[in-house]
């Protein structure tokens, strides 16, 4: 499994905080789809490709010095994707003439964001293991 | 500027600082077992755990994206080059997925506490606090000087 800088996913955990903070204040269903399309790629790609996970190595890194601790991208990679879940629904309220609902998934979005910007603590990686357990080991 | 978009975001930041407060008040919080668990000691044996071999053995489950499990980890040694009857079994969660499941572990670092008749002394989820993780160890093992 591919390693990442332990600051980079909490990096862009940051940078989505400011993104949806901004979504809901312009009630922006567009800027929610932005979000979530950054979701697709990092669940997708991986968080190396992710736009979050370039800046951070492009602008960010290089003037933090070397990365102390890496950890396997698996765990915030599958955060993505609960990411990308909450942000769709979130776009799609928005876009669809649900602004209600458009707040509420954008908002819970915005809370594991902060969470994971302001602590460390990553409700998707936690989730993770819930996952693991809960489904058959995979041969 | 959307209304309900600023009253999302303010209960966002609000819902933030209760779930950050509460895993900070939750995390390490030591819990004794009571009576009527299952057995545990079968499940501890297959991950070779022999807590009679140490007057303290304290089994940490981690996951490898789990930062304050390797803060627990660097903890846990630094105690045991001070307290050699503290014994420490590293699990990885994820390579262990029935004896999670076994011993009900939700989140990482999951700690268990075994005397030496393999008896649970307690149990804690999240990272503990240095000074409460010493303090527990301390209850239960001789420190030498």
């Amino acid at each position: 499994m591919p390693q990442v800088d332990v600051r980079a996913p909490r990096f862009a955990a940051g940078v989505t905080a400011v993104v949806l903070t901004l979504a809901l204040l312009l009630g922006s269903g567009v800027l929610v789809a932005a979000q979530a399309a950054v979701f697709a790629v990092a669940a997708g790609a991986g968080l190396r490709r992710a736009p979050y996970g370039v800046l951070f190595r492009v602008l960010v890194a290089p003037r933090l010095g070397p990365a102390r601790e890496r950890e396997p991208e698996g765990p915030p990679r599958f955060a993505q994707v609960v990411g990308l879940v909450f942000t769709v629904v979130g776009a799609a309220g928005y876009l669809l003439g649900a602004p209600a609902i458009g707040a509420v998934a954008t908002g819970l979005a915005l809370v594991a964001a902060l969470l994971n910007a302001a602590t460390g603590f990553c409700l998707g990686c936690e989730l993770y293991l819930i996952a693991r357990r809960a489904l058959p080991a995979r041969a | 500027m959307s209304g309900i978009g600023a009253v999302a975001v303010v209960v966002a930041v609000v819902m933030t600082a209760l779930v950050a407060w509460w895993l900070r008040s939750r995390d390490g919080a030591v819990r004794v077992p009571q009576g009527e668990e299952v057995p545990v000691d079968p499940v501890f044996e297959r991950l070779g755990v022999e807590p009679a071999r140490a007057e303290l053995t304290v089994v940490q489950f981690s996951t490898a994206f789990c930062g304050p499990c390797r803060a627990t980890k660097a903890r846990l040694q630094q105690l045991q080059t001070t307290r050699p009857g503290l014994a420490v079994v590293q699990v990885d969660a994820e390579s262990h997925l029935d004896e999670v499941r076994a011993l009900d572990v939700r989140r990482t670092p999951t700690l268990f506490y075994l005397d030496p008749e393999g008896r649970l002394v307690g149990r804690s989820s999240g990272a503990p606090r240095a000074e409460e993780l010493t303090a527990l160890v301390d209850a239960h093992v001789g420190v030498r000087p």
